[in-house]
């Protein structure tokens, strides 16, 4: 379904949703986040890039998977917690964002499948939005086989066009979104359509940053993990969690018992992100860590993203957000680290 | 004045003599706005080091590396580590040698004195240009920014956009060094502690909403640990599997291990992590404010131990890191302690 | 509501001086309110800031440290230390916004057992109108 909506209409959209659980960017001080909103007001569509990606409602950083209660003489009463019930949309995605959910789709979806991510996905509508202006002076998007208009992962892709949205949806799941406010969407003209096909056109080109001949890094990378590059490339590198944490396509986990009360034994078992370049995330019980030092994490990033995730499901595990690059305390360059790669020795 | 090129031949002359076995500094950043940390070992690369006001990052927290790195080394090169510092950053070292962490021969100091600049903050370059993008930053005469955007450049007083930290700095220049660069000049300050100002005049109520709102936006990323010079240990508790674990551990042992934050970014444990890491550098935060810039969400750290730094200039008459032969703030008392607040 | 409320104070007590002096207040049949938890510890300078933040997340209403007087520490200068260092967990603790009512060092004897009661008595006073602490508790 292609239609129009005037950029007056939108609340009027988003007001009629009453059985979501709506989520946009909202701007506080000066950075973006995707939150729920209420008001829809206070969503902000022209934003920059997001701190964190949509990824943290999909796969919240903590997630609750049982609760434990064990009295004394008595069974332990377990519980499984699954994520509410609900219908959450999600509005202004970033396109690579949308992708990169597709990527953990495919981690998450592997037999036998993990309910909690399935579940908040499943019941999740992606409204997405052309970048029609690179959000971020660090996004390569086009290298990896995405664009800024990219509809992967996307129920409905709005793309601005002045003072309205072209709003397209392929999904049954957009299409009911549509349906929800019908009389505030009206049909494109024909010049709409030429002028959606030119900012998509000029959208491509406004993306500066760009790696070229991937598959050839890849190839080399499979080379290199005994090879001195990684001692000299993380010599910066502070061994923080600001580059996973950010990346929309990270997907590792640690589960804990958080002990809320000892006797009765009361508490919840958690899941909660982790990250590679976190000393603790492969330590082993007996003392043993094999990624001892940054240079073996740094290796880790990049192998997994550009070389492992290659063989494992045929894609890179990079959407070109170029998060990691602009939050970087020490300015560690993924794009600079994958062209030294191309040229090293 | 600072003259690069004279900052570029001492690096050369002690490679060249072999007197450290590298220099760590700051080169041009590649996208990012601000300077980037180098680390020179050929005597022929010593022109990539600068030094202007975006070198912002605090570049001890690689000494510390480096000296955690020897330690696993069966024969670790004990030369000393070429460091470029400015004034904040020595007292850094200052306390790391008054913490025997490291030897004073351990370092080979390169002091650089910020004179009457200091660094700039690229928060305060982003709001001045109301959220245009930025395509290139230069440092210009006359303590100018040049910064270029797709309407052009624009002209920025260094001044303006100096961080918070700078305009509060007691010492501009090393206080310990081995080669000085550029002058002592004296500056006034006349609030030393103003960022802190307005949190401290609001009610409790008020300055428990700050807070909160700002630490509930924590993800826990540890960045501002993994930045801080002074966090070198071994451990943190903020990790929390710090118990030994043997054959002979019983599963309920397991359990029952101390657990003091758990990991998720729940605002009780995000209050618990930042509480420590403020006690942590009670006395040993040289306000370098490489938390504050670090985070990802920006969330105010630098206030939270600028508060300690304040109790303890007040309260002790403590000043960090201007003399490692003192003992360490927590590590020591006098009879004429303030204790007005014990029964 | 308030009226009700019965806060939950937890009292880091030196086992040389003010453990001994709670003792005293015990055996010498002292009334004073039920409302302490108290954990013996071996000086006042052994308690680490981490103890008093936990205590605070796990649901104290307040927190007392409480040791020797200066120059009568079994450590020689235990207390001094503690001295210092609680006078900046105060500092950081107020400065957060926690409402410093409920953090509380005092020094008592082994033979202050009526000091102790003394102090108890008025912080549970205090703590009542303040209700109970959830700023810093876990299982909000």
């Amino acid at each position: 379904m292609e239609k129009i909506l005037t950029k007056k209409e939108f609340p009027s959209w988003i007001k009629n949703l009453k059985s979501f659980n709506v989520y946009g960017p909202v701007k506080k001080d000066a950075l973006w986040e995707y939150e729920r909103i209420q008001d829809p007001d206070k969503l902000d569509l022209n934003f920059k890039n997001t701190v964190l990606s949509p990824k943290k409602i999909i796969f919240p950083q903590r997630e609750v998977i049982l609760d434990f209660n064990h009295k004394k003489k008595g069974k332990p009463e377990i519980q499984e917690a699954l994520p509410e019930e609900t219908k959450n949309v999600i509005f202004g995605v970033r396109p690579c964002d949308a992708r990169a959910l597709t990527l953990t789709d495919k981690v998450f979806e592997e037999e036998p499948g993990d309910k909690y991510y399935l579940r908040r996905r499943h019941q999740t509508v992606t409204v997405g939005l052309t970048c029609s202006d690179p959000p971020s002076e660090n996004c390569f998007c086009t290298s990896l086989g995405g664009s800024p208009h990219s509809t992967e992962g996307l129920d409905i892709l709005m793309t601005e066009l002045n003072h309205k949205y072209y709003v397209h949806s392929f999904t049954d799941k957009g299409r009911e979104l549509m349906k929800a406010a019908s009389d505030v969407f009206k049909n494109p003209s024909e010049k709409d359509k030429k002028d959606l096909k030119q900012v998509h056109k000029e959208s491509e080109k406004k993306i500066k940053r760009q790696v070229k001949e991937l598959s050839k890094i890849t190839d080399k990378l499979k080379g290199m993990f005994d090879s001195p590059f990684w001692d000299e490339e993380s010599m910066s590198c502070l061994k923080c969690g600001i580059c996973t944490y950010l990346c929309p396509t990270c997907h590792c986990f640690d589960i804990s018992d958080e002990v809320l009360s000892s006797s009765p034994l009361k508490g919840q078992r958690v899941r909660t992100w982790d990250t590679c370049q976190f000393p603790y995330f492969t330590m082993h019980s007996s003392g043993h860590n094999p990624r001892p030092d940054k240079s073996s994490r740094l290796r880790q990033r990049i192998l997994h993203k550009f070389s492992y995730f290659v063989d494992n499901y045929d894609d890179y595990q990079c959407t070109g957000c170029g998060r990691c690059i602009s939050k970087c305390p020490v300015d560690i360059d993924i794009i600079e680290v994958l062209e030294k790669v191309k040229d090293y020795e | 004045m600072v003259e690069m090129e004279q900052l570029q031949k001492e690096a050369k002359e002690i490679l060249k003599q072999g007197k450290v076995k590298f220099v760590i500094g700051y080169s041009k950043g590649s996208q990012n706005l601000t300077a980037t940390p180098v680390f020179i070992k050929k005597p022929e690369h010593t022109s990539r080091l600068i030094w202007d006001p975006t070198c912002v990052q605090n570049l001890v927290k690689f000494i510390v590396d480096d000296k955690q790195k020897q330690s696993r080394e069966k024969k670790p090169d004990e030369r000393p580590v070429g460091i470029v510092v400015k004034g904040c950053d020595s007292r850094a070292i200052n306390v790391l040698i008054q913490e025997k962490f490291i030897d004073r021969d351990d370092v080979y100091i390169l002091g650089l004195s910020c004179e009457e600049l200091g660094v700039v903050d690229e928060k305060k370059i982003a709001q001045k240009l109301e959220g245009k993008k930025i395509e290139k930053i230069e440092f210009a005469k006359k303590n100018n920014l040049i910064v270029s955007t797709k309407d052009g450049e624009k002209k920025i007083p260094v001044k303006d956009v100096l961080a918070d930290r700078c305009l509060e700095c007691k010492a501009h220049f090393p206080v310990i060094y081995d080669q000085l660069f550029g002058e002592e000049t004296e500056r006034e300050v006349k609030e030393p502690y103003k960022s802190i100002k307005k949190t401290e005049s609001q009610s409790p109520k008020k300055r428990w909403d700050f807070w909160k709102e700002q630490l509930e936006k924590c993800i826990r990323c540890y960045a501002c640990r993994s930045i801080c010079p002074m966090c070198y240990c071994d451990e943190c508790v903020a990790d929390s599997i710090n118990m030994a674990v043997t054959a002979e551990t019983t599963a309920e042992e397991k359990a029952q291990k101390i657990k003091w934050i758990e990991r998720s970014p729940a605002l009780s444990e995000n209050i618990g992590y930042h509480l420590i890491r403020a006690i942590h550098l009670a006395g040993r935060c040289i306000d370098c404010g490489e938390c504050e810039r670090a985070c990802p969400v920006d969330i105010p750290l630098r206030l939270l131990n600028k508060k300690l730094e304040k109790a303890a200039h007040e309260l002790f008459d403590y000043d960090v890191g201007f003399d490692h032969k003192k003992p360490s703030l927590i590590s020591s008392f006098k009879d004429e302690d303030p204790e007005d607040f014990i029964r | 509501m308030t009226k009700d409320f019965e806060p939950t104070i937890v009292a880091f007590l030196c086992k040389w001086c003010s453990s001994a002096g709670s003792d005293l207040a015990g055996v010498s049949r002292m009334k004073y309110p039920p409302n302490v938890i108290p954990i013996t510890v071996m000086c006042s300078g052994s308690v680490s800031p981490l103890y008093i933040f936990n205590a605070f997340q796990k649901g104290a209403d307040g927190v007392l440290v409480s040791g020797c007087h200066p120059g009568d520490c079994h450590y020689i200068k235990g207390n001094f230390y503690a001295r210092r260092r609680i006078a900046l967990v105060k500092e950081l603790l107020d400065f957060i916004g926690l409402e410093s009512e409920r953090f509380k060092m005092s020094w008592v004897s082994a033979a202050e057992g009526t000091k102790y009661t003394e102090i108890i008595k008025d912080f549970v006073k205090e703590l009542k109108p303040l209700g109970p602490q959830k700023k810093l508790r876990r299982d909000q």
